[in-house]
């Protein structure tokens, strides 16, 4: 009969008990192995742009201004957590922390810029091996991200230019 | 039969008219034919040989081959082969025979290669625009190569409308979307009523399409298409991910550590497990039964913290690469899924036997939606709605992958082919993934979780891959390309086919049953929108008001 | 002559005002059982009111066909149910009892269901045509349970007198009430639709037609009618006292005025418990059942007629 199955049913719904959390009050405990927002560490940081050419969402973007300073920037906006960046990196100076609130009306809150002081180093990417070869890099060499307007650009060259000219529209890959 | 016998039988048949074949194993077979004779090897493929038809494609091969390309894919699920009738359309004025008067299910795909490429039908039935928006300009085609992934269009036309056809006589239109409460996504289904009772409709669709197509040939590389293949859908992205993989190494002749495969196995059922209970709390949400709605999603809960502890996300898993998997199951991981799933199924006994003999809901959901034998066939329907209708398809046994040949399970139909079958063969496939969880979890060996690839992938070669998504068949096709990203990757998800469904399903259907025959494919508007406009302006007809909208978000009041 | 005036006009004003100040009240308990059942904590219990205050502020936006049709209905919806208040006994008697008998009762019955009606019209969106076609077809086979059982009640106690009919009337035969018993059972399989509930909130059925008849009022009109709609529920449940559980009320104030409203509580959360546990029905569906209930109680209808 119906009313039996519903019966059985109502059972069942009361014994649940009230199962919603107020949050922000009270918080479901977050894994450990919870995705959340990358934080860099500058000081195992060597600059190589691992992270940068395997970000699937392009949000990392790398600019020499000089042969001796790079900037590498985590923008955070489109960031999808997937953590490839911590897996790819080689000094494991990336680790995808626990924060998950990331929401606010200030980006400068979530991106993360890095100033490297290179050396004498050429840019040629041995410091960088992928765990596999299609992760390997693909843009060695000096890089040209806009970072005036947040913007990857598609090229690298083995040269670095004095005036470098950022095209809007065409994906260049050299070097 | 395997693949050769197959191909032997197309042999005797149509002879010199075969060009060429491949066959990289015994479960796939690539036949090229001549382009005079393909609808006449798709009419006998289909009708004679009794295939499933899955999709067809199409792509730009100009700079290789100097042709366009059309491949229509079918599965003969019986023997476990998934096989391409490939044919090609001169480069300038491409033409095809169309093949949807022989296979009605190849509608949609055909106009979406006219859509894309430019390459015309010939004799398509409705060759109506399906995914480009009505300002796009004719005669620019976005999946050519010579198209740039960000190009806007300068001649685009905000003003053109979209054409509905004609209202058929004594009936009136009861508009259903493009925004509704119960649909997630926009979709436009145009209803022409008599009175309660649906007589047609005209669907609509395509408003959310992104680009991914086109992003994954140019801006994109092989590993970072797995995590924009995962947020094709809202719930089923794992399923895309894996299957975009598969077709990978498909393609490049991979073989993935075991180790690899049963995570990737366990990892699909729970994502089964959750969908699946979700969209039994859906169907009784649209049948206007909330509480039942809100139980099997407190059920569910504990799987999505689950796959968060697993994974570090409770949907986007983030788990595949090109030759493995990069999250693993720990041993007191091991012990907590297996206590997860001693309460799931625990808990969800009680709601199913309480749900299976329910009158108020079986009186909603017999004899509604009714999806029969001939209308699976014709249209390519899979999933639980085959599944219900008894036709017994189910990729997991009939095109095993990862660790599906090693576990066993049992395939559940039904016999009603409507929307209560549908309800019960997801409630009882519940069970059956929890049972191949065990057996995974059982089985698995330690072992790496990653193939070791040191070599570039070969570019050019084809990789098909069917997967057993919550909703029915996901079929990915890609060919391997040079720059670390595929030439052509093709996503069919099982909305795609059974969206086409809909019409015959609800004709002569009274309106209150239209939101759950919709909701009983499960549909995925995500999945099936795939390409992206620049500028986005929807120009139909609509017939709500900003007010009126407004209004009814506010006074929702359960 | 004048002090009757005076006491009726009294009563009815006091019955108004208590109904206009508990109706939300027994909508917020309504809310709170169902999001108990659903395993949720649900809203306060004085969130109606405060919805109610929050869309009587909002801007009022004149769309739909007629919004002069869609004022009138508005204010209409309210009057009517608000008038049948004045006549229902709530733990006293009833007020207005020289002024109005059982036969305006059932009239005033029958215009708060076709304000709904009114309402659907002057929107004249598709939406709300295919809601008032749903109310129409539910109001032929209803709205005459609630006659026959006054009429039966008439017929045992030979007057239409509004005390006499809603003191269990149906009841009042030489022996067993067989026309009584039968239509309390009719009666409570109906009741879910009289209060527009679930399983039978066919005609404003939120996920299939976007909320039928009330698709274009906003703003206060949309809070009156929700008001209306919450009134609908205390006075129903009062008519369904005063018809077939009327034991009690003699007791003097307070105990009659507050087991009265104890009564009032328990239909409450029956009609709560019923509507978190049911699927709606189709319209076709729910026709069925409302014209099995209508034979039954033609039936009952013969019977009283014949003294039982």
């Amino acid at each position: 009969m119906s009313v039996m199955s519903k019966l059985k049913e109502t059972i069942i719904c009361l014994g649940a008990g009230r199962v919603t959390l107020p949050y922000p009050f009270k918080v479901h405990p977050v894994p450990p192995s919870f995705r959340g927002r990358p934080i860099w560490d500058a000081s195992k940081c060597i600059g190589c742009a691992g992270c940068a050419n395997n970000c699937p969402a392009r949000e990392i973007l790398v600019f020499d201004p000089c042969q001796e300073i790079r900037v590498l920037k985590y923008l955070g906006r489109r960031c999808t957590y997937c953590g490839r960046c911590a897996d790819v990196c080689p000094e494991k100076a990336i680790t995808m922390s626990q924060e998950f609130e990331n929401g606010t009306n200030a980006v400068t809150d979530i991106s993360q810029s890095i100033d490297l002081f290179m050396s004498t180093c050429q840019r040629c990417g041995r410091c960088f091996k992928g765990n596999v070869l299609m992760d390997s890099l693909k843009m060695k060499g000096y890089r040209y991200d806009d970072l005036k307007n947040d913007r990857w650009v598609y090229r690298s060259q083995s040269y670095l230019e004095s005036e470098p000219v950022v095209d809007d529209i065409k994906i260049e890959l050299e070097g | 039969m395997d693949a050769r016998e197959r191909l032997n039988q197309l042999k005797e048949k149509f002879g010199p008219a075969i060009v060429r074949a491949d066959l990289p194993d015994e479960r796939r077979l690539f036949v090229h034919v001549d382009p005079g004779v393909v609808k006449a090897v798709c009419r006998y493929v289909f009708r004679d040989l009794d295939a499933r038809y899955v999709i067809s494609v199409g792509t730009d091969d100009r700079q290789y081959s100097g042709s366009f390309q059309v491949y229509h894919d079918f599965a003969f699920d019986a023997d476990k082969i998934l096989c391409s009738i490939i044919t090609h359309a001169s480069s300038d004025n491409p033409k095809v025979e169309c093949i949807s008067d022989v296979v009605a299910g190849a509608s949609w795909a055909e106009r979406e290669i006219r859509d894309m490429f430019g390459v015309e039908s010939v004799g398509h039935p409705y060759p109506k625009r399906l995914v480009l928006t009505d300002g796009w300009p004719d005669g620019l085609y976005p999946l050519r190569k010579d198209m740039d992934w960000n190009f806007v269009p300068k001649e685009y036309d905000e003003e053109r409308e979209f054409k509905f056809d004609e209202t058929p006589a004594g009936c009136t239109v009861v508009p259903f979307g493009p925004f509704h409460p119960t649909l997630d996504e926009p979709a436009h289904f145009r209803l022409y009523v008599e009175g309660e009772v649906v007589r047609g409709c005209e669907y609509r669709g395509f408003m959310v399409h992104r680009g991914i197509e086109k992003l994954s040939e140019t801006v994109l590389s092989y590993n970072d298409i797995p995590m924009m293949a995962e947020r094709i859908c809202g719930i089923c992205g794992c399923v895309h991910s894996v299957a975009y993989v598969q077709a990978v190494e498909a393609g490049a002749a991979l073989k993935i550590p075991p180790r690899a495969e049963y995570m990737r196995s366990i990892m699909l059922e729970i994502e089964r497990l959750h969908s699946h209970l979700l969209w039994v709390g859906l169907a009784c949400h649209l049948v206007g039964f909330d509480t039942l709605f809100m139980q099997s999603w407190r059920i569910r809960e504990p799987i999505m913290w689950m796959a968060e502890k697993i994974t570090g996300n409770r949907k986007t898993y983030a788990l595949c690469q090109v030759g493995g998997v990069r999250w693993d199951i720990t041993p007191e991981l091991r012990g907590e899924l297996r206590t997860l799933l001693d309460k799931l199924e625990s808990e969800w006994i009680p709601v199913v036997s309480a749900v299976l003999k329910d009158k108020n809901i079986q009186k909603r959901t017999r004899d509604v939606g009714v999806a029969d034998k001939k209308m699976c066939k014709e249209m390519g329907l899979v999933g639980p709605v085959a599944r219900a209708a008894g036709v017994d398809i189910d990729c997991r046994r009939d095109h095993p992958y990862a660790a599906y040949e090693r576990v066993d399970f049992d395939v559940i139909t039904h016999d009603t082919s409507d929307v209560w079958g549908r309800v019960v063969v997801r409630a009882k496939e519940v069970f059956e993934s929890i049972k191949i969880v065990r057996q995974c979890l059982d089985k698995m060996e330690p072992g790496p979780l990653q193939l070791e690839i040191t070599d570039e992938l070969p570019a050019g070669r084809l990789g098909l891959s069917s997967v057993e998504a919550p909703r029915g068949e996901s079929h990915h096709f890609v060919i391997t390309g040079e720059n670390n990203k595929p030439r052509r990757w093709r996503v069919r998800a099982p909305t795609y086919q059974n969206l086409q469904g809909v019409p015959g399903m609800i004709k002569d259907q009274m309106i209150a049953d239209m939101q759950i025959s919709l909701g009983s494919i499960d549909p995925c508007f995500s999945c099936t929108d795939r390409l992206e406009t620049v500028d986005i302006r929807s120009g139909e007809t609509r017939v709500w008001t900003p007010e009126e909208l407004k209004k009814v978000a506010r006074s929702k009041q359960y | 002559m004048d002090n009757n005036l005076l006491s009726m006009i009294l009563g009815g004003v006091a019955n108004v005002v208590v109904i206009l100040l508990l109706a939300p009240f027994f909508q917020g308990v309504l809310r709170k059982v169902t999001a108990r059942i659903q395993s949720r904590q649900g809203p306060p219990i004085p969130q109606p009111y405060y919805d109610t205050f929050k869309l009587l502020g909002k801007e009022d936006i004149e769309s739909g066909v007629s919004p002069r049709m869609q004022r009138f209905a508005t204010y209409l919806s309210l009057a009517a149910i608000l008038a049948v208040g004045c006549l229902v006994p709530m733990g006293f008697h009833s007020p207005m009892n020289g002024a109005g008998d059982a036969v305006l009762l059932i009239y005033l019955l029958t215009l708060s269901g076709i304000c709904v009606l009114l309402a659907g019209l002057a929107a004249g969106s598709t939406y709300s045509l295919v809601g008032i076609s749903r109310e129409m077809m539910t109001m032929l086979t209803l709205e005459p349970l609630f006659a026959i059982t006054i009429v039966i009640g008439a017929l045992h106690t030979q007057s239409f007198r509004l005390d006499t009919v809603l003191s269990g009337a149906v009841y009042q035969t030489a022996g067993v009430p067989v026309s009584g018993l039968i239509m309390l059972c009719v009666m409570l399989l109906s009741f879910q639709a009289f209060v527009a509930r679930l399983p039978f909130d066919i005609s404003e059925a939120e996920t299939e037609i976007m909320e039928g008849p009330l698709i274009e009022y906003s703003g206060p009109k949309l809070a009156i009618f929700k008001y209306a709609q919450m009134a609908k529920l205390v006075v129903f449940s009062a008519l369904f006292i005063g018809l077939f559980v009327p034991w009690g009320s003699e007791l003097p104030f307070p105990f009659g005025w507050l087991l009265f409203w104890v009564k009032v509580f328990v239909i409450v959360i029956l009609v709560t418990v019923v509507a978190a546990t049911h699927a709606r029905y189709r319209i076709d569906q729910a026709i069925r059942f409302f014209a099995a209930l209508l034979g039954v109680g033609f039936v009952a209808l013969i019977l009283a007629s014949n003294g039982l």
